[in-house]
């Protein structure tokens, strides 16, 4: 099954504005929704605010006032849309318990993602990257317990994602010239991993606006104290996932490439969805996107004279995003690379780093005083008599780990003892 | 082989060395405008070794200057030009470079010359040698780098060139301040 964005039509633009009513409409049962329902609200919900944040920045920097007014008007409806998507949510659904949604999303998708990537060194930047947020689950599910919600955090995931630690979050903070990588081209790479790179970054990039925004809503100080930290992490990923597109691209191209990802990603959901109501949104804003392209391709060819059709794939895209478990993958990935951590472009193991590394100085001054994904695991040990796991596969990778998923007797503290103070 | 330094290379011999280095230098600005602007294979391998060869200068200050400003300099310039060398090796390992052959581990005979004749230069003249090779090399490097950001054959490394092109600029720039108020 091939799906051609550029030969497909959409709705017109004066057929795309809808009521208030029409925009908060339905929303799911959080009880009964399907695990990847949900990821896929929460994706789509990222993908939208990316185009509406893109296309300010785009505002912002051009005089032309035809492309202003074209941005303008597909603006307006990707914020309609975004309303309608993120909408989908309902009230009754916690901060907490989306949050488990959150990083179900972003494990499961960056799985998805590394598998489907061509390229062996922006594969290893997925791999490195999704480590982190498979432990950010396992960190907010035990908080889950603590805050008295009334589920389980398997109860969000289903079957299909396990809770498990993976790179402990207290060594996820690094310094900031560690968060960035080497950028693909558009001239050389293939549009599988321009599309990857895209939706990645945005889907991340949520996170961190949805953390560094809601996190001081609760009151329990630790609950406080996990956000903010998981929301530098977050700052880190966007860093990291957002270094590796091509920052050469020209404003109309990078437009026109943000439409061509909402229209694979939207054709995605539509063909995967077990939803029929959400279905219906999924096909909706699909027609809409389409429009969006043909008003950005139109503009590009206008203005830069290039025309999309030449470097788009011919026969259009075969594979949706897919939401599928990767349990085993992920095993793969954290028996293979847990003790890994970031020089600059580069991924090395913790203890290959020199003595005096950047890393270790900035690890010191943030984890001054205690770390709070350390302490929500010894809080739940205290307060269960254990730690809060979802383990379907047997034992954890990582004998480091199997025990216990606070940091003692890992590779990284193991170099953290060897490391030299600097000056 | 490197010398001692109990046989630090005095008057004549560090003359001598200078003009080496010179002329050395402008040889290597040769190749940059020429091959290393076009080849993929060619371009990789000097920015390389050009990045190896700075680490090791750079260390080799750290140790034997006696002034602030230039210890500052060399450290900025292992830092620098490490994360250099660690962009040069991700791009390396990405399809859009292709078959590349792997990137030289150690320098060639004419930066093992500089690096000779720096660990020679007697402990007074230290400075201003590291910092006319400093000079010397990173106008090939700039070279190198705006040479293939415009003219290369490889994409990716072109995309690396003209990420590390303004980094060697400002090198250069600094570095000639610091002959300067030598």
């Amino acid at each position: 099954m091939a799906f051609n964005p550029l030969t497909e039509k959409g709705i017109p633009m004066d057929r795309q504005f809808r009521s208030w009513s029409e925009l908060a409409g339905e929303t799911y049962d959080t009880n009964e929704v399907h695990p990847y329902t949900r990821c896929r609200v929460i994706l789509m919900n990222g993908i939208e605010v990316e185009a509406i944040m893109n296309s300010h920045n785009a505002a912002r920097r051009t005089a032309d006032s035809g492309i202003k007014q074209m941005l303008a008007l597909v603006r307006k409806a990707e914020q309609q849309q975004q309303k309608r998507v993120n909408w989908l949510i309902p009230g009754s659904e916690s901060t907490i318990a989306n949050t488990i949604g959150y990083e179900q999303v972003a494990v499961d998708l960056t799985s998805w993602i590394a598998r489907h990537e061509p390229d062996p060194y922006l594969t290893q930047a997925y791999e490195f990257g999704v480590l982190e947020d498979y432990d950010h689950l396992y960190r907010y599910a035990n908080l889950m317990d603590l805050m008295g919600e009334r589920r389980k955090a398997e109860e969000i995931t289903g079957d299909l994602t396990e809770i498990l630690p993976g790179r402990p979050t207290i060594f996820h903070h690094r310094h900031p010239h560690d968060e960035l990588r080497r950028p693909m081209t558009v001239q050389a790479s293939d549009i599988q991993s321009i599309l990857n790179a895209m939706t990645v970054v945005s889907a991340e990039q949520q996170t961190m606006n949805f953390y560094m925004t809601v996190g001081n809503r609760p009151e329990d100080p630790l609950a406080r104290a996990l956000y903010l930290e998981i929301a530098q992490v977050e700052e880190q990923h966007v860093s990291h996932y957002e270094s590796i597109l091509d920052p050469t691209t020209p404003e109309l191209l990078n437009l026109v490439l943000h439409e061509y990802n909402e229209c694979w990603l939207y054709w995605s959901c539509m063909e995967t969805e077990t939803d029929t109501k959400i279905r219906q949104v999924w096909e909706t804003h699909l027609a809409m996107e389409l429009e969006h392209l043909r008003l950005a391709v139109d503009m590009m060819k206008q203005v830069d004279g290039l025309d999309a059709a030449d470097f788009l794939p011919k026969g259009g895209l075969t594979e949706p995003m897919t939401f599928e478990a990767n349990k085993e993958y992920v095993r793969g990935v954290l028996d293979r690379t847990l003790d890994w951590t970031a020089y600059d472009s580069e991924f090395v193991p913790v203890g290959e780093l020199p003595e005096d590394h950047r890393f270790f100085d900035y690890q010191r001054k943030v984890n001054e005083g205690g770390t709070p994904s350390e302490d929500v695991i010894r809080r739940h040990r205290e307060e269960f008599g254990g730690e809060y796991r979802f383990n379907t596969e047997g034992e954890h990778p990582n004998p480091s780990l199997r025990e216990s998923g606070t940091a003692e007797d890992t590779p990284y503290d193991k170099a953290r003892q060897n490391a030299t103070e600097t000056v | 082989m490197m010398t001692t330094r109990d046989e630090k290379h005095t008057g004549l011999h560090h003359t001598a060395d200078k003009v080496q280095d010179t002329i050395g230098g402008m040889h290597g600005r040769v190749k940059a405008k020429t091959l290393g602007s076009h080849s993929g294979e060619a371009f990789a391998k000097n920015a390389a070794i050009g990045d190896i060869y700075e680490i090791t200068a750079a260390k080799m200050a750290l140790k034997r200057t006696r002034s602030d400003r230039v210890r500052e300099a060399a450290r900025k310039m292992i830092d620098d030009h490490t994360t250099a060398t660690h962009q040069l090796r991700s791009a390396h390992r990405m399809s859009e470079t292709g078959d590349l052959p792997e990137l030289p581990t150690e320098v060639d005979m004419r930066r093992r010359k500089w690096l000779e004749h720096l660990e020679a230069a007697p402990d007074d003249k230290f400075d201003e040698t590291y910092l006319d090779q400093q000079v010397l090399a990173h106008k090939e490097t700039v070279d190198l780098m705006t040479g293939y950001a415009q003219s290369g054959d490889n994409w990716q490394l072109r995309s690396f060139a003209e990420g590390t092109a303004p980094v060697v600029e400002r090198h250069l720039a600094m570095m000639e301040k610091l002959r300067a108020a030598l």
